[in-house]
């Protein structure tokens, strides 16, 4: 794939992240649905135009409940054609709600923690430029602590200790991107010291290049970027995926996601609804499909990012 | 680290540190938590908090509380839950779950250990990356929905208990062993480190004396396998508690998730020590290993003749 293909990529991943979170309802609602809308298939044309025929009957208000906006765009068609194109859970509730409060949940902590990573690994490539052995040993034997335990664990830990008020996907996603510092500093540690570390700099010293210069734009953005930016975007995917991970084992327990507000739904929602098709046959394999097609989009957008800053 | 025991010896501390390390940090967040511990195991407004703080020892403070865990966790007694099963004995939950993570654990090396083989050997080339790669992508999550649906379909309401919970522990092992790149990791971390190797100079300079390739890179190379391989299996017991809770296997990780999501303390406190103690020992199999190639290598002969041997 080429680096043009991928920028553009990467770029309509992020915006269309952007568009969903920014269009995410507050509250999932069974808004004016009717109930026999339940598990509607996406792109149903037969019940979309039932539903556009359907006017603004008594049923709709009687059964809504929070977010009062959808209520009285009940049948309209702009609300019709977006109720449906993903289809409805058993509730009637459209999937492109789940959908599009899950992108609302993952996309700024997940974007953070990338770019907290990217942070560490221009620190750790820095680092090994200045020669600073001490600093260096330190760094290392915090990365040999911190890496040695198991992630899930520390996670789950700080997932028990963090007070009910400050749960949230962000400080989860912020640990996470301190457990993976060492991975990433060590790998940019790497890369400057195959560069020859502080010789490299007294090399372009002696070039007459300022500090500026030599560090920003030879070191960081030349030699640097295709291994931080690969690190946090790896580290963005993963945050994705330990959401979904965790939200899908709370709600396998019936309890509420420490990644999210009760009345917020994950992505996990809707492979939780998927699995039921495949185990139980209910008429929810598009519920699976979604699913799917959003982790999918998150390894294209953690890909085309990777592609879009290597080395030419 | 210009001294080859320095890391090791890192190692070996670091691995006597984290299962004092990990309690450590748990007892002291029960006591930095607002309120008190023994309202964290039941409501003031519901329970007698002294008498419960008494019977978990809970009442004297978080050093003694700590020791007196820490010494009684030495000998095997990890206390009582305080919420997943109240009052029932954490060693008793862990007798029944420990075996089926260690065998999860244990078939979950296959994968890692076969592709491992595959890589240092070359089995596989280079041209079949893009497909290991795209297998290694998908989540956890969404091969243990798979394991857990293949389970659910096979042995739901069949009397079968025994072999269903085998048939759990094989797919949620392949589940570990294939998703998050475990297996592709292992193939092309092992194939390219060993490859990288292969190209050095001296290993051109071995053939030409007669030497074998592998008696020459091997120990120059082992220390990056084995971390390679120290790195999977913590990735791998990472996944464990998302396999465990998803497939359905009474494991240690599906005990520490109901820990935390019961905010039952002393089940988590128990369960992360096992996981630190895990690491631990991964860390001193991991520090013995490179005590053995670097002692190997000094055993080697400094002053080769290089005329004579020609």
């Amino acid at each position: 794939m080429s680096r043009r293909i991928s920028f553009f990529l990467a770029i309509f991943c992020f915006a269309s992240l952007f568009w969903a979170s920014y269009k995410a309802p507050k509250f999932l609602t069974l808004g004016s649905v009717i109930s026999e809308y339940k598990y509607v298939q996406p792109f149903d044309s037969e019940k979309q135009d039932e539903c556009l025929s359907s006017g603004d009957d008594s049923s709709s208000s009687s059964m809504g409940f929070g977010s009062s906006t959808k209520k009285s765009s009940a049948k309209d068609p702009e609300f019709c054609s977006s109720m449906y194109w993903m289809g409805t859970d058993r509730k009637g509730i459209p999937l492109v709600d789940y959908a599009t409060q899950g992108a609302k949940v993952i996309l700024f902590p997940s974007l953070i923690a990338g770019i907290v990573t990217c942070i560490f690994g221009i620190m750790g490539g820095l680092l090994r430029c200045v020669q600073l052995p001490f600093l260096d040993s330190m760094i290392q034997i915090f990365a040999e602590i911190v890496g040695a335990l198991p992630r899930m664990v520390v996670i789950l830990v700080c997932a028990l200790v963090l007070p009910r008020d400050m749960r949230g996907l962000l400080p989860l996603a912020l640990l996470w991107a301190i457990l993976s510092a060492p991975t990433a500093m060590d790998e940019a540690g790497a890369v400057t010291s195959r560069l020859g570390g502080a010789r490299f700099v007294e090399a372009l010293r002696a070039h007459g290049f300022g500090a500026f210069r030599i560090y920003l734009y030879h070191i960081v953005a030349l030699n640097l970027r295709p291994v931080v930016v690969r690190q946090g975007a790896e580290v963005m995917m993963q945050v994705v995926f330990l959401e979904v991970a965790l939200s899908y084992l709370a709600v396998v327990e019936s309890q509420p996601s420490f990644t999210h507000a009760d009345n917020i739904n994950s992505w996990a929602e809707l492979l939780k609804m998927g699995y039921s098709a495949v185990v139980v046959d209910e008429p929810s394999l598009h519920a699976l499909i979604i699913g799917l097609g959003l982790i999918a989009f998150v390894v294209v957008k953690a890909t085309s990012i990777t592609n879009m800053a290597r080395a030419r | 680290m210009s001294q080859w025991w320095i890391r090791p010896s890192i190692r070996v501390c670091s691995a006597l540190f984290l299962p004092l390390l990990v309690p450590g940090i748990i007892t002291f967040f029960i006591w930095a938590l607002p309120g008190d511990p023994a309202s964290n195991i039941c409501p003031p407004e519901r329970c007698d908090t002294a008498l419960l703080a008494k019977e978990f020892n809970l009442d004297q403070g978080s050093w003694v509380f700590f020791t007196d865990w820490l010494a009684e966790a030495f000998h095997g007694d990890f206390g009582r839950s305080w919420r997943v099963m109240q009052g029932v004995e954490i060693q008793e939950l862990l007798r029944k779950s420990f075996p089926n993570t260690m065998f999860l654990l244990l078939f979950s090396l296959i994968p890692i250990t076969i592709g491992a083989l595959i890589g240092a050997f070359e089995i596989v080339r280079s041209k079949w990356d893009p497909i290991l790669v795209m297998v290694g992508i998908v989540p956890v999550v969404v091969f243990a929905l798979i394991s857990a649906a293949v389970v659910e379909i096979n042995y739901a309401g069949s009397d079968l208990e025994n072999q269903a919970n085998w048939a759990r522990i094989v797919m949620g092992a392949l589940t570990l062993g294939f998703a998050d790149a475990a297996f592709s990791g292992s193939l092309i971390g092992f194939r390219d480190t060993l490859k990288q190797e292969k190209n050095q100079r001296y290993v051109g300079v071995s053939i030409l004396r007669g030497e074998t390739v592998l008696s020459n890179t091997l120990p120059n190379v082992c220390n990056a396998l084995i971390g390679q391989y120290r790195s999977r299996i913590l990735h791998i017991l990472s996944g464990l508690v998302i396999v465990e809770v998803i497939v359905g296997i009474n494991g240690v990780g599906a005990l520490l998730w109901k820990g935390t999501l019961s905010q039952d303390f002393g089940l988590v406190l128990a369960t992360a020590t096992i996981f630190a103690v895990l690491s631990g020992i991964l860390l001193i199999i991991q520090a013995i290993l490179e005590c053995l190639v670097a002692m190997h290598i000094r055993k080697a002969p400094t002053d080769v003749r290089l005329a004579e041997s020609v």
